[in-house]
């Protein structure tokens, strides 16, 4: 048997072609993937991470929405100079409750996952507002809608804070209890201003330098 | 009984609406390289804020006009290859009527800020639900129309096809699980790094497989049908494609090189992408060699002409990309245009333009009549080579600035400059990308038209299988 | 702190082996299929007129041609680098590599050359006069690359405040303090203002009143202001009974022409009625001592040369 007499097999029969395909398209995915998802130490979270407050959940699902991870990253690699402009080097279990992952791919904008405690709330939000107001040169989009719609605007914050905990996060029944009230009177803006401004934060701030 | 004839009318469909898309998504395209220009033009409205439109952008270029074009000539060539008309031809249409349907309101939803915020994965479940549901359709049409052949044996473009069918299900299904909180929210099963890999897993061979493997099918079947000449060597169209099908889906982890996942799996990432230079270049030589006894056509043949360079585009990019797999280059160019501009290196100079050059071959031949001009599809082609090179140009040097500036050092070790007045520096590049859009735009413009008038006021031709006696 | 720490770690036993032997099997396996249809007795079956197989569409054919040496030659070589970084590094399951290299590792090497590089350098400059630091037009340089990347999304990037929210820093009005003292700790524990609202004690009445005698003061000609009574009663205690503010309550001073948040009557009325708190984050943690002492140079250059013009 050579390759030619196989393959000449398998391209005689439709099954045999599908099942080949299958079967070499796979390995490399039962090879990457499949331990991955078996190796818990990439999934427990790192000492201080701690589930998404309901502000900063509503905040990061607007986030998600609006596309924000298209330019911006939260992933400061283990670089040296990467170090020194955003902070201490991401780890794995910083992004334990992230669902899904918000690392990017592009950095059209700064990386984010040190913003955490950056700039002041009003700072966030006048730059959101309008980031030409801050960053004259800026060519991210304005936001203003965000100041205008509440909160809770969006898919139900108890509903989200069940779904997440089927999927494993330690949210207890008070906490969802006391979700609603937690968001009550706040904007979006509100939300994804506590949002950026828990990020990264569970790491001590040092090394940005 | 009445006469077999291919089912061709649902082929006529779906190249239309790969235009269509094709119109639609550069338009986006258009809209958001010039927001990164301008960035007021969302004239304060979410629909058309750069996230979101930039993820309509993606999504209509690669399901819609991609995928249309693929199903359509994946359904042309595999009822001319088997010798019989496709199996189940309503199922077909289904696939056909519910993809754009699909697209459509799935774009919608986009815009809408439904989002569940994986690259290239951004529609949510009801949605994912949806496109699984279609892609069945399509393989049972396929793998049918396969299994009922009059020919002994399965040629090489519908291998490549099938990869295409059975990959991309397994990666949509696996990447897209997902518990649903509304209609329109969903959380990913995966988790932070675990989350990580499975999406690359599935983003890098979306790319690998739809848009490589599906569009190498297309060209083993359009490339040799046109030039007139046998596909060069068999044997290498074997190794090609089983080493292909098998390097590439290990690729992903080069996305995440440097990031909080495990070393070993970058490390797999890097290599596997080192050795995929081999089988892509393989389709490549392959390809090239084939035309080389058809010299003569290309200088009066634009379907040809396209084809061939965009051979040369693919050979390009499948070459860039192990290189920017490799962890060193890979700390310059990750996060930068770079990136952007190897996608479209790809998407533009190989993926649109073997499509721009297979419809000018296909509609002709599926209307029973002459282009309506050969003369715009030859300005077209100008148009198309030089936007390209320019978008790739542009975004090169973007990329490679952003790179070495965000790790530049001065006298002291301090970082030379701040993020904000590199991105402020990137201004001609992005000016010098929307007038390459623009420039591209204007050919996929020519080639709607002239496709058009071609179409326009012509039914599909009733083409029959030959005498079932071959078998 | 940085740690040494790779990033994850590696997959247990189980796990390890199934890597490494579906990693090496599968490599081999592909090098075998590429090896046995390149050198297969020709396998083929070619045909008599070159072409294998069938005719599958009209004039759609394969041609029988041998595929290219150099094509194996490149595969080989590609899989053979695999191989060899595959032991050099980590990649297969629990094998670290010969290298013992890590990405966490990586970085302490570059933590320490910099270190080696620039370290003594640094420390001249965090131990540094003020005067020196700022004759020195490269230092200076460096000192504005910091503020741009830290300061500036605040401040501007001259240092001339923004938003009317943000302090300007190049003139001679220092909310906190000019001196280099007060900048630096401004810079390392951050500041926050508390004005407080006074619309509720005040009443609209009385905000208009207090706001027209602050507008007064700045011209220099509130004496004899009925608003006084309340000023003192109220505002001068942070802002002094002449305006002069006092920095270190952060109180602005009310008679100079500067005015961070505008001039504007509504801007004023807003100031008393809702209150202000401005938030300069702390930086102390962000930045090292070097980088603190230029800043704090580079800050009290802007401060003289305004007042020198």
């Amino acid at each position: 048997m050579n390759g030619v007499g196989l393959h000449k097999r398998l391209e005689a029969n439709t099954g045999l072609l599908i099942f080949g395909i299958l079967f070499v398209s796979a390995i490399g995915g039962l090879v990457q993937v499949l331990p991955s998802i078996f190796q818990d130490s990439l999934a427990a979270p790192s000492a201080g991470v701690k589930p998404h407050s309901p502000a900063e959940l509503v905040g990061r699902d607007i986030y998600i929405r609006e596309g924000c991870s298209t330019c911006h990253s939260q992933q400061v690699r283990p670089l040296l100079a990467e170090v020194k402009r955003y902070g201490p080097f991401s780890r794995a279990g910083e992004s334990a409750y992230d669902r899904p992952f918000l690392w990017g791919s592009k950095r059209t904008g700064p990386d984010l996952h040190r913003v955490g405690g950056r700039y002041s709330d009003e700072w966030q939000r006048l730059h959101l507002l309008d980031p030409r107001t801050v960053v004259p040169n800026s060519i991210m989009p304005a936001y203003p809608w965000l100041a205008e719609r509440p909160a809770d605007a969006g898919p139900d914050i108890q509903l989200r804070m069940r779904a997440l905990r089927s999927l494993g996060h330690p949210y207890s029944d008070a906490d969802i209890e006391a979700a609603p009230a937690a968001i009550e009177g706040l904007t979006e803006m509100d939300a994804l201003v506590a949002y950026l401004q828990g990020l990264g934060t569970a790491m001590p701030a040092g090394g940005g330098r | 009984m009445a006469k077999e004839v291919y089912h061709d009318r649902v082929v006529t469909a779906l190249v239309l609406c790969s235009i269509v898309w094709s119109v639609v998504g550069m338009l986006a395209g258009l809209h958001v390289a010039a927001e990164l220009v301008w960035p007021q033009l969302d004239f304060g409205r979410e629909w058309l804020s750069y996230g979101r439109l930039r993820t309509l952008h993606t999504n209509a270029v690669i399901f819609g006009f991609g995928v249309s074009a693929l199903m359509g000539t994946a359904f042309y060539s595999v009822q001319r290859t088997c010798h019989v008309p496709l199996f189940a031809p309503g199922l077909a249409w289904f696939c056909c009527v519910g993809w754009q349907l699909g697209i459509l309101a799935g774009g919608l939803s986009l815009l809408a800020g439904w989002n569940a915020g994986k690259e290239y994965a951004e529609l949510e479940w009801p949605f994912d639900i949806a496109i699984a549901v279609v892609w069945v359709c399509f393989a049972i049409v396929f793998f049918g129309t396969i299994a009922r052949r009059r020919m002994p044996a399965i040629y090489v473009s519908n291998w490549f096809y099938g990869g295409l069918i059975i990959v991309i299900a397994m990666l949509h299904i696996v990447n897209s699980l997902a518990v649903p909180v509304t209609l329109s929210k969903s959380y990913s099963l995966f988790a932070g790094a675990q989350d990580a890999i499975v999406q690359w897993w599935y983003g890098h061979n979306a790319v690998g497989f739809l848009l490589t493997g599906g569009f190498l099918g297309m060209l083993y079947y359009f490339l040799p049908k046109h030039a007139d000449r046998p596909i060069w060597s068999y044997r290498l169209s074997i190794v090609a494609f089983w080493a292909f099908t098998y390097a590439y889906i290990w690729a992903g982890p080069h996305h995440l090189h440097y990031n909080a996942i495990p070393e070993w799996v970058q490390s797999l990432g890097m290599v596997m992408s080192l050795v995929l230079l081999a089988p892509s270049w393989a389709t490549m030589i392959n390809g090239v060699m084939t035309v080389a006894g058809a010299w003569e056509k290309l200088k009066t043949d634009p379907a040809l002409k396209f084809i061939v360079l965009s051979l040369a585009f693919y050979g390009l990019a499948t070459f860039e990309g192990p290189m920017m797999s490799i962890k060193s280059v890979n700390v310059v160019s990750h996060f930068t245009d770079w990136t952007i501009g190897h996608v479209h290196s790809g998407a533009l100079g190989w993926n649109a333009m073997i499509t721009f050059g297979t419809f000018y071959f296909l509609v002709p031949r599926l209307m029973g009549a002459p282009l309506h001009s050969v003369r715009l599809a030859n300005i077209h082609f100008w148009l198309a080579l030089a936007g390209t090179m320019l978008y790739v140009l542009a975004m090169w040097g973007a990329g490679v600035s952003q790179g070495l500036l965000w790790l530049s050092l001065d006298e002291i070790g301090e970082l030379s400059f701040s993020f904000k007045d590199i991105m402020a520096s990137m201004a001609p590049y992005y000016a010098l990308r929307l007038a390459a859009g623009l420039i591209f735009f204007a050919g996929a413009l020519l080639l709607a038209y002239n496709l058009f008038m071609t179409v326009k006021g012509r039914r599909t031709v009733a083409a029959a299988p030959p005498a079932a006696a071959e078998a | 702190m940085q740690t040494t720490m790779p990033t994850a770690d590696l997959p247990g036993d189980f796990w390890a082996g199934w890597i490494a032997v579906l990693t090496v099997g599968s490599l081999i396996g592909l090098g075998w299929l590429v090896y046995s249809i390149y050198f297969a007795a020709n396998g083929s079956g070619k045909a008599e007129d070159g072409h294998e197989g069938p005719v599958w569409d009209g004039n759609l054919r394969e041609g029988a041609q041998p595929p290219p040496m150099w094509w194996f030659w490149l595969l080989f070589a590609s899989l053979a680098i695999s191989v060899l970084y595959l032991m050099l590094y980590p990649g297969l399951g629990s094998h670290a590599g010969a290298l013992q290299w890590s990405q966490g590792g990586r970085l302490s090497d570059s933590m320490a050359e910099f270190e080696a590089k620039f370290g003594g350098l640094r420390q001249l400059v965090a131990e540094g006069s003020l005067e020196t630091l700022r004759a020195d037009p490269e230092l200076i340089r460096s000192a504005r690359s910091i503020f741009h990347r830290h300061c500036a999304a605040c401040h501007g990037d001259e240092g001339q405040g923004q938003a009317q929210r943000f302090p300007n820093l190049t003139d001679a009005e220092w909310q906190w303090g000019g001196s280099a003292a007060a900048i630096e700790q401004s810079i390392r524990q951050g500041r926050t203002a508390v004005m407080v609202g006074w619309l509720p004690v005040l009443g609209d009445a009385g905000v208009k009143q207090v706001t027209d005698y602050v507008r007064q003061l700045q011209e220099g000609s509130a004496a004899g202001h009925p608003g006084q009574v309340r000023y003192g009663q109220f505002c001068a205690a942070c802002h002094a009974p002449d305006g002069a503010g006092n920095p270190i309550l952060g109180a602005p001073s009310l008679i100079d022409q500067v005015t961070l948040y505008g001039d504007s009557i509504d801007a004023i009325e807003y100031s008393i009625a809702i209150g202000r708190t401005g938030l300069m984050p702390a930086f102390g943690e962000r930045l090292d001592n070097t980088q603190i002492r230029l800043l704090v140079a580079y800050l009290t250059r802007a401060g003289e040369v305004k007042r020198e013009s």
